[in-house]
């Protein structure tokens, strides 16, 4: 019996053990970053080990703001990564309640080729959607970095899926009092699936903050870069420059890991709820 | 639910149609209404460069000449291109040699976060982190841990007595950095969608498999991984396509190199699009990506398709 509890306690210990290592290591090249952005260049070049800088060292994040564009940057990604966010908000809840409650024609072709898009990866039709966005004039303008987002393939079945769980009870009884089809989706469909709504916010604002592909290819100079291509464009032109280097990146990670950090569950579950959509 | 329609109901629905001034006609006005803004958006942004894609892929085009017809010679000339053999080449080894730690890392993870114990929603908290830090900033940190003299990587390595790494240098060592990278930043994805897989797995299962008297490697076996199956080829599907669109690690790390050590078909195509103005060329080499990853995922539903037969 006691035996038996030594033994359990002894495992639980192992296991907590194991997870601290196994947290640690995970977590390591974030630490380090957060460490190095406050390190000075001698500390940084050291070639021994080195993980904690000798003191605080603000003067990184001052000089990353002061000579480099990064409120510029900071400010592209938020008005960004805010427009594609607002975008997705107001078109996927409308398609994903089309496709979840009415029948049209063409509807299932629609719902298979929102489906087959998931497969297309981006690199695949980047050359068009670049010939497209020059033709309609776009390149280096906030509706050429917000326009191939404003709708996303995921987006769109998360938003289906939530749909499907609203009772057609509900509709129905709105359209036997009168109400008009645009009246039952703003006063009764929306205020239903409002965690939902918030869910969408989330990953796709954490999806496009991060996009860089597009950004390098469509900008073609400082005024317009957000926080990722800008980053990218400083590394070309401070390659010894570490601790500014990590200084920037702390200020670009930022955003999304406190999001991440202050709606945890909620964060998670959207994730997770992203796998549910086959 | 809903009833199933009558073979009756199907045909006065057609017979309606769009017009008239019925309730259903009227409903399906709304719907297709609705759904507009996506026939629009995915016509425009996702159907036409599908379509577009293929067609400037038959002309010679360096978007500031004019286009000049090619045929398929543009393809004939990729397939004589050892670079672009390779780029496939590489491509494969990248992405499989991500996504098979992955899935083995991240399923285990997931069956020791499935159970309950002290901390756990904080240590999925920290083990999530990498998986939000974004990918540009993450790269960068690894081309600091990666420095040969003073990255911490390399000093680590060092202490542990393999000193002179050059991993970012070395041909040999290149690709493995950045699958190390990808692996660290891509499980906790994979880690979460696993562990909402196995919540879904009603406990009735377990309790009536311990009344038996299974063990519990046995319930992991007979009923866990089982049920998992679709979850686990989702997983296989995303986390396959995810590893093929791969290209901020390797533009900001390796650009390719060193050689041609590292440049995938994102590299590829990106290089010959809009280093060397070569739109056709890259065009048609899309097409080729895009072939590739229908045949894998006509494949992995075969995979699908079969599972759920047996």
């Amino acid at each position: 019996m006691s035996k038996n509890r030594i033994f359990r306690t002894l495992t639980s210990l192992l296991g907590q053990m194991g997870l601290l290592a196994g947290a640690l290591l995970i977590s390591a090249p974030s630490l380090y970053m957060l460490s190095a952005s406050f390190m000075n260049s001698n500390e940084i070049f050291s070639t021994r080990l080195q993980l904690l800088p000798e003191a605080l060292n603000w003067s990184n994040y001052l000089e990353v703001f002061a000579r480099f564009n990064f409120w510029l940057y900071l400010n592209n990604s938020l008005w960004v990564t805010g427009a594609v966010v607002l975008l997705n908000l107001i078109f996927t809840p409308m398609v994903g309640y089309s496709l979840a409650k009415f029948n049209y024609p063409g509807k299932n072709v629609l719902l298979l080729f929102i489906l087959a898009t998931v497969m297309v990866p981006f690199t695949a039709i980047l050359i068009p959607l670049f010939l497209i966005v020059r033709n309609l004039g776009w390149i280096n303008t906030y509706p050429g970095l917000v326009m191939p987002f404003a709708m996303s393939a995921f987006g769109v079945f998360l938003m289906r899926q939530f749909m499907l769980s609203v009772p057609d009870d509900y509709i129905d009884a709105g359209r036997i009092d009168g109400a008009s089809e645009g009246r039952i989706y703003f006063q009764i469909v929306l205020p239903l699936i409002q965690p939902a709504l918030i869910t969408l916010a989330i990953v796709v604002f954490v999806a496009n903050w991060d996009e860089f592909l597009w950004m390098l290819v469509v900008t073609t100079g400082d005024a317009l870069r957000t926080l990722p291509v800008g980053l990218a464009k400083f590394r070309e032109q401070y390659q010894t420059r570490f601790e500014l280097m990590m200084a920037g990146s702390v200020v670009a990670a930022a955003p999304v890991v406190l999001l991440f950090l202050a709606l945890q569950r909620r964060f998670l579950q959207g994730i997770a709820g992203l796998s549910g959509l086959k | 639910m809903v009833a199933q329609p009558t073979a009756a109901d199907i045909r006065s629905q057609r017979r309606q149609g769009l017009f008239g001034n019925t309730l259903e006609a009227r409903k399906r006005r709304f719907g297709l209404f609705f759904a507009l803004p996506a026939f629009l958006f995915f016509g425009m942004f996702y159907v036409y460069p599908l379509f577009q894609t293929f067609y400037v892929s038959l002309f010679s085009w360096s978007l500031i000449d004019e286009p000049s017809f090619l045929g398929t010679v543009n393809y004939i000339r990729l397939f004589a291109d050892k670079e672009f053999l390779n780029a496939i080449w590489v491509s494969f080894l990248y992405a499989f040699g991500v996504v098979i730690p992955i899935w083995g890392i991240a399923l285990g993870l997931a069956l020791i976060f499935n159970r309950s114990f002290r901390g756990r929603q904080a240590y999925l908290t920290v083990y999530y982190i990498p998986a939000v830090i974004s990918l540009t900033v993450w790269s960068l940190i690894w081309l600091l841990l990666y420095n040969p003299s003073f990255g911490l990587f390399s000093v680590v390595m060092r202490g542990l007595g393999i000193g002179g790494l050059r991993m970012l240098d070395d041909p040999s060592t290149a690709m493995l950095a950045l699958i190390l990278l990808s692996i660290w930043k891509g499980t906790p994805v994979y880690m979460l969608i696993f562990l909402a897989g196995l919540r879904a797995i009603p406990s009735d299962y377990y309790e009536a498999a311990e009344i038996d008297g299974a063990r519990s490697w046995q319930s992991l076996l007979l009923i866990t991984l089982p049920l998992l199956r679709p979850v686990f080829l989702y997983v296989m599907v995303i986390s396959l396509i995810e590893a093929f669109k791969v290209f901020t690690p390797m533009y900001l790390l390796t650009s390719g190199g060193p050689g041609s050590a590292t440049r995938v078909l994102s590299m590829f195509i990106f290089q010959n699009g809009f280093q060397y103005l070569k739109m056709g060329y890259a065009s048609a080499a899309s097409v080729i990506f895009l072939l590739i990853l229908l045949l894998l995922a006509l494949f992995q539903f075969r995979l699908l398709r079969f599972q759920q037969v047996d």
